[in-house]
């Protein structure tokens, strides 16, 4: 082997002028792939871990109340963080999120604006992402420190662009109008004191507050949480697997409040069950719930449904028309809730609400459920519990609303549209990692490949029609030279690898070159600053710049398939080589 | 001694101050029942806005609606840039249609009708006193006083809200001492933000009850924004079942 390696190198050498040229060609096509790989996968690197990251989080929990994706909120803040910690246990911080657009108005000037609600604790970041904070928000004035300063009236930060455009400056007063979580107008005075160049365009929107001040101003309890953003370790490893962890932590109990029923002077203890509305869960309620009451529900009101059990309307006489009112402990601060119904239907024996239950609409359930969140919600034990066997078991209504995994950016638009849409009335959490809340990023990162890779395609299929020619003309000029070896002994198969070898030397050593070159495109290429401020391209830039990011699978990838092809193409010209006769090659002359 | 007939003079003078004066959520049923629409309505809303620093913005729309399932329909037919868009809002479901897709899109109820500051939730009737109760006073007792609004004499009245999902939880109400007619209202953010002035400019008669026919908006946050509604053409004959179907408003769009 050695032999034929030694005979392949001294061949190679031989006709340097040919193997220049012929390498030059590798070289150049081998340079273009991996520096169009690199760019591709650094657009798309930039875009995560600039953008998505603070956007989405590398894992995010998002909560979505009546329908309205603006309205991200869950009622039970300490039990949701504890589920989140216990199933990401390497998680670096858990950042709260809101955005609420707003009409702002400054000195004499108005603008639309999006509030952002933020933690400038800076204290528990590491230094990379301090590093990469500052770039964000590069100061002109004021600092962090100012948002949380309770001395201020809820102090904000803005971009300069932003501040021009309301004509303020630090320390003014900006007045913006919105609505809160509840859907009330909210007017309040946010005072300036932090002004900052953004590194994208995108920052320059946001007026950033702490997020405490935001959510009182936005009217969240003090159990209340907005969207968390999770920040882990390795995020290209980990996010979706913690992501999917946390999903099958999140599966919701049974909503239940259980509580002192009373209707026309008797009391009972009693559950009250969420019937879940959509015309999916009414179907499935359909075909098991009968209803004997004097009148009934039809298809029109049936999302008004408040259906009491048999048991109630044998044992204590309730009636379609009578209210009853419900009292619970709430979860929270030794709170008493009250709430009422009126009943209008009464279930039939047989259909599973066997106890003293009432199926409660979901829109009259939640709306109480949610107001005080009861102390018996996730229990298991009370005066009713359906069996999970039950076939109306699947149209009673969660705690929260669990939304199955979004795959793709598809899958999350789509699920937007279904919240509009189905109008649950309990809290639907989604939980997704950035790379599948944007896994558009990562579609465009593999067209761009893709399309890279059809042209260097391309430009291979013209190179190796000159590997091909160069090892005809090769053979041809050492037909005599083969006729000697295989005269001394030379095996078929020996000639037909050392031209393989050779073809393989060419293209190995080509293909590192390419590589080299790349590598010094890249750097090159990567020290010119751009101006484009105003551009959306320029949140592709980091710092005004180009980034790469070359990947060590795809290059070795890359330099594989190279002289894979090479070596294929060579394969047929070395195997006519083998063919030739030893005494008619010792004949040929030209 | 003296004590005791201080307080039963002081509380025989606030009864008399109050002697003459309905309760708060007396006047809010009928201003309710003054508004509630028993009867199907059609007619025809031109809708004027003024935003600071820039010009009038006109929208025409023909308004269907029935109270008794919740439902409503609106079709625009004017500025052309806006004809044949079109809302439906039929029970707990609100969808947008758009005429140059022939997409009919789910909505929530807060969105804006045409690009405007009217809100889906404008068009629904609701019922003051399931929104609102009487705003008490230090003393306990509603806050209400007699008024005059120019020369017309007037109750002024203060509500707050005890539902959450209000879009102001304050209002002030200015309303005719002869019969219930609202003339003035004041909206109040959750901070106590005065945030719009709503007048009462124009009358008409319907079933022996005064509706409003004209009303000025006036932006009270961003100043120079005013907002003014006119409504003419009202019909209150029953409205067909087919009137609240995507169809027919694809029909009424072409």
């Amino acid at each position: 082997m050695n032999f034929l390696f030694t005979i392949s190198l001294r061949n190679l050498l031989r006709q340097k002028r040919r193997s220049i040229l012929l390498g030059t060609a590798i070289t150049f096509g081998t340079a273009i792939l991996v520096l169009a790989n690199a760019f591709a996968h650094g657009i798309s690197e930039v875009i995560f871990d600039e953008i998505i990251s603070y956007t989405s989080g590398h894992v995010s929990v998002s909560f979505t109340k009546g329908g309205n994706s603006f309205n991200q909120v869950f009622h039970d803040g300490d039990r949701m963080m504890a589920i989140v910690k216990e199933r990401v246990p390497r998680v670096k911080h858990i950042d709260e999120t809101i955005g609420i657009f707003a009409r702002a108005i400054g000195n004499g000037k108005a603008d639309n604006v999006m509030l952002i609600g933020m933690d400038p604790d800076t204290s528990v970041i590491d230094e990379k992402e301090k590093k990469k904070l500052e770039k964000n928000f590069r100061l002109v004035e004021g600092d962090f420190g100012t948002l949380g300063d309770t001395t201020v009236e809820n102090p904000v930060g803005l971009a300069v662009d932003k501040a021009r455009a309301l004509n303020v400056k630090c320390n003014d007063v900006i007045r913006v109008r919105f609505t809160d979580l509840n859907g009330r107008t909210q007017a309040v005075r946010l005072t300036v004191t932090m002004i900052f160049k953004p590194s994208n365009v995108f920052m320059s929107y946001p007026v950033f507050l702490h997020i405490k001040t935001l959510k009182r101003l936005a009217g969240y309890g003090p159990r209340d949480i907005a969207a968390l953003y999770l920040t882990i370790d390795n995020p290209k490893r980990d996010a979706k697997r913690f992501a999917d962890s946390l999903h099958a932590g999140l599966k919701p109990s049974l909503a239940v409040i259980d509580g002192e029923l009373t209707a026309h002077g008797f009391s009972t203890d009693a559950t009250l069950l969420a019937l879940k509305t959509d015309s999916i869960s009414l179907a499935s309620a359909d075909s098991v719930l009968r209803y004997t009451a004097r009148t009934l529900i039809d298809t029109a009101n049936r999302r008004q449904s408040v259906i009491a059990s048999p048991l109630l309307a044998s044992r204590f006489g309730i009636r379609p028309g009578d209210t009853c009112r419900i009292r619970y402990n709430g979860r929270f601060d030794s709170l008493t809730a009250s709430a009422a119904f009126v009943v209008t239907a009464i279930a039939d024996s047989g259909c599973g609400l066997d106890g003293a239950t009432i199926l409660v609409n979901e829109k009259d359930f939640y709306r109480t459920f949610y107001d005080v969140w009861p102390a018996s919600a996730a229990s298991d034990s009370g005066p009713f519990r359906p069996d999970t066997s039950l076939a109306l078991y699947r149209a009673l209504g969660g705690e929260w609303l669990l939304a199955p995994r979004s795959k793709t950016t598809h899958d999350v638009m789509k699920r937007y549209r279904e919240i509009a849409q189905m109008g649950w009335k309990a809290i639907v959490v989604d939980v997704g990692s950035m790379y599948e809340t944007a896994s558009m990023v990562l579609n465009v990162e593999y067209a761009l490949n893709l399309i890279t890779f059809a042209f260097v395609l391309l430009l291979f299929f013209i190179i190796l029609i000159g590997v091909v020619n160069t090892l005809r003309m090769t053979i041809r000029e050492r037909t005599r030279e083969i006729g000697t070896m295989r005269a001394i002994g030379m095996q078929r198969n020996d000639v037909r690898n050392s031209f393989l070898i050779e073809t393989g030397l060419l293209a190995l050593i080509s293909a590192i070159a390419g590589i080299v070159v790349a590598f010094a495109a890249m750097w090159g290429l990567s020290r010119i600053t751009f101006r484009m401020d105003d551009n959306p391209l320029a949140m592709m830039l980091v710092e005004g710049r180009l980034s790469f990011a070359p990947t060590v699978p795809a290059i070795v990838f890359f330099v594989i398939l190279i002289v894979a092809i090479a070596m294929i193409t060579a394969y047929f010209p070395a195997k006519r080589a083998a063919r030739l006769a030893a005494a008619d090659a010792l004949r040929h002359f030209e | 001694m003296s004590v005791k007939i201080l307080t039963i003079t002081l509380f025989c003078l606030v009864a008399s101050l109050f002697a003459g004066m309905p309760r708060v959520e007396k006047l809010l049923g009928d201003i309710d029942e003054l508004y509630e629409m028993a009867d199907d309505v059609k007619a025809t809303v031109y809708l004027t806005q003024q935003k600071s620093g820039q010009g009038a913005k006109k929208l025409e729309m023909t308004y269907y609606r029935r109270d008794s399932d919740k439902s409503f329909l609106i079709v625009m037919t004017g500025p052309e840039s806006e004809k044949g868009n079109g809302y439906l809002r039929v029970g707990d479901n609100f969808w947008m249609y758009r005429r140059n897709t022939r997409m009919f899109q789910h909505i929530n109820r807060d969105e804006s009708i045409g690009g405007s500051d009217a809100r889906g939730d404008d068009f629904e009737g609701k019922l003051l006193t399931e929104q609102y109760e009487p705003a008490k006073g230090s003393d306990g007792n509603d806050v209400i006083s007699e008024d005059t609004l120019g020369k017309i004499p007037v109750y002024r009245f203060e509500i707050v809200a005890k539902v959450k999902d209000v879009d102001y939880p304050k209002k002030i109400y200015w309303v005719r001492r002869d019969q219930t007619v609202v003339l003035k209202e004041a909206s109040y953010s959750a901070s106590g933000t005065l945030m719009q002035t709503a007048y009462a400019l124009s009358f008409t008669e319907i079933r022996r009850h005064l509706i409003p026919v004209k009303s000025l908006y006036i932006d009270e946050f961003e100043k120079g924004n005013k907002t003014i509604l006119e409504i003419t053409g009202i019909v209150t004959d029953k409205l067909s079942d087919e009137v609240f179907t995507k169809a027919y408003l694809e029909n009424l769009s072409k």
